[in-house]
């Protein structure tokens, strides 16, 4: 990179706040997505939203592209750095800003960890909802950049139900506030439209979240069955019986073996296992706790395990959560694809999925959000053997095709990033995805902003578009215009 | 800008020579916009010519403006003068109802109280309860992020919605978004759409998420001697591990509502608990069954009274301080005042009576009393006039500007209710 733009990026983060040895600038290679690297040109930590800024603005001057960077959890390839550009690394933006909680709000920088959010107001009985398995480790901004779900979002939704406001830094380096700690600001929802956007549209440097109040009553169940079928029908049966549990969520028998081998959960041995758990008011749970029972048994459960303690609640969910890490107890290399289905179809893509594993070769672990229908088969492979990654890449691609036949989606929650932004167009026309992009323009005309991600080609902003079919005025008629 | 000066007949006669583009016809008083009478009128009866209508409408350079039920034609700025009356009346059909998958695609059209009708065959709804649901339609409800009482647990359009198709201001489909719960694929069009008042793109359907209807419900009201008596209470009810549905706050007479929905069981028992919370700060009353019904069935009445319709948000701590300070406001300059709203999320719409300038007084008054970015009062509903006076958004805040560049984005000629939308893009 050119030494003058470096000076200045030094001069605004100072020494310690810039990276650019060859050797370190490695850390930051790939995010989650270790498939995928490439090593930043430059790698700064700006201390301040004001730092953020002037970054921003100096890259924007000089036509320097950057990624915003927060934990690099992300498993999308949406922080991969551009070896021209500069990765904006937002670990130090870690200061919670305010705590309110008669209004319930906490406003922090985007560097603080997921949980660090919660632990902050657990002494006056509040949490913040979203809980990505990834919640240790991952930032609020990556979050917020991910609308990251976790597995109590089919009850309490999204990142994007409760980030509230956000202040971020556009890629012309102006700084804007959306949102706020009040509902229902005048205007487009921008909030809507950033929360998602990978990181393509802003920086954002401070964030106002909503929190919520910990339920009166908490109550786990784990169900083993001899068959995925059976656990899925489960999962129809309870949102059937109308019930909205604080989460469901599926493991089978290869994601069982490998949370067990790892973090030794002792789920029992089956074919799948749901854990369900629902919250709320005392009344609520109890009556419709023995409901979810009922439908299990209904379903051909044979065996339901009720967490007893907190702590019994504690190690089903560790089990869960481990799943994915796991999987390097059965197997040399995974690749993890996250697809959605409407929930229903359940039964008939998990038989897709396994006829896939036996026509391929390949072992694929299922570990799932039910209740929503967000699959993440787990395709195992070995890339000590020649053509096996390239494999498993065509199995989770075909994985993303089983889902759109099915109505689904090619990302529920780890994004487009650069790892899918060729499968776009398989979901969107091309209108649809030149709409998107208008409003990318509209944020940063010179696609300067995390360019590369989220679209399979970028669109240039100054193209107006012509006449989009051979219709004009005259053919009506109608040439009188003032 | 180009724009034809052909008559309306000759319009329509072209027009209706265009596959595809329809129907259309000539505007009567009813088409009428604040004074406003549109060239022409179109009502196309599928999606295919809602395309058509609004392609030809571009190559044209006509100025469009969509109506739903038209029950909020009189939000926002006051209209200015426009060509096609776009009237999405007969779109109206439930697309799909994914009655085991919880989600339902509805056609923009469509008016809320027929879609309740169509899903309460599978014990499921659509929980949005804003005003007006015999007439107002889901394109309308969507393009205004409208809402009432449910919003407490559910939310607002934008917290419901998971997909759109939309037809842009250059006459071709496109969509965002799905029809599965969870999908981040791509930016979330879908709520960029969502209180866009019309103006970047014309909405052709949505999908939302739905919810069980719970097998029975309960709601406690407590009536209160003063509005200042609601603060101490609602913070109480908002503290205390309760799950209501509903939460609302009215005035004047000072009342709260309070709604359960869900097991019998978790309904008496929650409904007692708000009763031994309420003990001291007012007389409680519990309701079920056809009282219930005919409780809210009369506050959704009171809600769209007469008046000019202002909706404010502030943070949930200050909206009793924020209301009392209005209400003190209301008396010195002769306005008469009303509210009813969501008492824990900060949301309440408040209604007032009176001259146009003493309104438009009390409504500045009330802006500047709020703090910078920490609440806001717009003005929905009004007569022209005191839409004139005062301006109906007030401050749109830093990101006015980079809304602006959207709106030129996707419609760059402004032809999508010009001046209709937040902040008068
Ligand atoms: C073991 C494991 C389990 C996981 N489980 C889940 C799960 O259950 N649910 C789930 O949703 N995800 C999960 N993930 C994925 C990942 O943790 C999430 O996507 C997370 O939100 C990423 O946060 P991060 O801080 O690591 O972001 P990064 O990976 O650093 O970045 C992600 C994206 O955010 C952008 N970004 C980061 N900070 C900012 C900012 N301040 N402003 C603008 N853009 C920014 C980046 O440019 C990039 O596009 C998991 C990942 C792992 C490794």
């Amino acid at each position: 990179m050119d030494p003058q733009f470096l000076a200045e990026l030094e001069r605004i983060v100072g020494p310690d706040g810039i990276v650019r040895d060859d050797a370190e600038l490695a850390t930051y290679e790939s995010d989650g997505l270790a498939k995928m690297r490439s090593r930043p040109g430059a790698a700064v930590l700006p201390g301040s939203a004001e730092e953020v800024q002037q970054v921003v603005g100096l890259c924007h001057a000089a036509g320097v592209p950057f990624v915003a960077r927060g934990s690099g959890t992300g498993l999308s390839g949406g922080a991969l750095p551009r070896p021209d550009g500069v990765l904006i690394v937002m670990t130090r933006l870690k200061r919670i800003l305010d705590i309110d909680i008669p209004n319930r709000r906490i406003t922090v920088e985007p560097g603080v960890l997921n949980l660090e959010v919660s632990q902050a107001v657990a002494g006056d009985g509040c949490y913040y909802a979203p809980d990505p398995s990834s919640q240790v480790i991952c930032s609020i901004g990556g979050n917020l950049a991910e609308n990251s779900g976790g597995a109590h979002c089919l009850k309490y939704g999204f990142t994007v139900h409760h980030v509230l406001g956000v202040e971020a830094v556009l890629p012309d380096g102006e700084l804007v506030r959306l949102g706020g700690p009040a509902l229902d600001n005048p205007g487009y929802d921008l909030l809507g439209v950033l929360v998602g956007s990978e990181g393509t549209l802003a920086v954002v440097t401070k964030v106002t979240l909503r929190l919520l109040r910990k339920p009166a009553a908490v109550k786990t169940l784990l169900a083993a069955f001899d068959s995925t079928e059976a656990a899925g029908n489960a999962v129809s049966g309870i949102i059937g019986a109308g019930i909205i549990p604080a989460a469901v969520e599926m493991m089978d028998r290869l994601t069982i073996e490998a949370a067990e081998a790892a973090v030794h959960p002792n789920f029992p041995q089956a074919e799948a296992i749901l854990i369900v758990e629902l919250d709320g008011a005392e009344a609520d749970v109890t009556a419709l706790f023995s409901l979810v029972q009922q439908v299990c048994t209904d379903s051909g459960a044979r065996e339901i395990q009720v967490a007893q303690t907190d702590a019994q609640r504690a190690r089903f969910w560790m089990g869960r959560k481990a799943a994915f890490a796991a999987m390097g107890r059965v197997s040399p290399s995974y690749y993890v694809q996250d697809g959605v289905i409407p929930r229903t179809k359940l039964p008939e893509v998990l038989a897709r999925i396994r006829s896939l594993e036996e026509e391929s070769g390949l072992r694929i672990g299922n570990v799932f959000h039910a209740g929503d229908g967000n699959l993440h088969p787990l395709v195992c492979y070995d890339d000590r053997i020649p053509g096996q990654p390239d494999l498993a890449q065509r199995v989770a691609s075909d994985i993303l095709t089983f889902c759109l036949d099915a109505g689904g989606s090619i990302t529920g929650e780890h994004g487009v990033g650069a790892d899918k932004a060729d499968q776009m167009p398989k979901m969107f026309s091309a209108t649809d995805l030149e709409a998107m992009q208008r409003v990318r323009c509209a944020f940063d005309p010179r696609n300067l902003c995390n360019p590369g991600k989220v679209f399979p080609t970028p669109r240039l902003c100054g193209e107006v578009p012509g006449p989009y079919r051979a219709h004009p005025a005259e053919q009506a008629g109608l040439a009188a215009r003032v | 800008m180009d724009r034809l000066a052909a008559p309306t007949e000759q319009l329509i006669a072209a027009g209706s020579a265009q596959a595809d583009v329809g129907e259309l016809r000539a505007p009567t008083a009813e088409d009428t916009v604040d004074g406003v009478q549109p060239r022409l009128v179109a009502e196309p009866s599928t999606v295919d010519r809602l395309v058509a209508t609004l392609g030809w409408a571009a190559d044209l350079g006509l100025t469009v403006r969509v109506r739903g039920g038209g029950t909020k034609q009189q939000w926002g700025a006051v209209a200015q003068p426009f060509d096609l009356l776009l009237s999405t009346a007969r779109l109206n059909a439930v697309v799909e109802h994914r009655h085991g998958d919880l989600t339902a695609t509805i056609e923009a059209g469509a008016t809320l109280a027929a879609v309740s009708a169509a899903l309460a065959d599978h014990a499921q709804r659509l929980p949005l309860d804003p005003p007006w649901p015999a007439r107002a339609t889901i394109g309308g409800i969507v393009a205004t992020n409208d809402s009432g009482p449910a919003r407490h647990h559910h939310g607002a359009p934008r917290d419901l919605i998971i997909g759109c198709s939309i037809v842009l201001a250059d006459g071709r489909a496109a969509k965002s978004g799905g029809i599965v719960v969870k999908n981040v694929a791509g930016y979330d069009l879908a709520r960029l759409m969502t209180g866009s008042f019309g103006t970047l793109a014309v909405i052709a359907s949505a999908t939302f998420k739905l919810a069980p209807v719970a097998s029975s419900s309960r709601t406690v009201s407590i009536a209160m001697d003063s509005l200042e008596d609601a603060a101490p209470l609602i913070a109480r009810l908002a503290d205390a591990p309760l799950t209501p549905s509903a939460l609302e706050l009215e005035w004047s007479p000072a009342r709260l509502h309070v709604r359960f929905e869900s097991v019998e069981a978790a309904v008496v028992q929650q409904a007692a608990e708000v009763g031994r919370l309420a003990a001291g700060s007012g007389r409680a009353t519990t309701s079920e069954g056809e009282a219930e019904s005919r409780l809210w069935a009369d506050y959704a009445g009171r809600r769209v009274g007469p008046g000019t319709h202002v909706k404010l948000a502030t943070r949930p701590t200050e909206l009793v301080p924020t209301l009392v300070r209005l209400r003190d406001a209301c008396r010195r300059g002769a306005v008469e005042m009303a509210a009813a709203g969501r008492a824990a999320l900060g949301v309440v719409e408040v209604r007032l009576d009176g001259s146009a300038a003493a309104q438009a007084r009390v409504i500045e008054q009330l802006r500047e009393s709020l703090p910078p970015g920490e609440g806001s009062a717009v003005v929905r509903q009004a007569e022209p006039e005191l839409r004139r006076l005062v301006d109906p958004w007030g401050s749109i805040g830093d990101a006015l500007p980079i809304m602006q560049r959207i709106k030129a984005q996707l419609d760059p000629d402004s032809r999508l209710n010009p001046g209709g939308g937040p902040g008068g893009i």
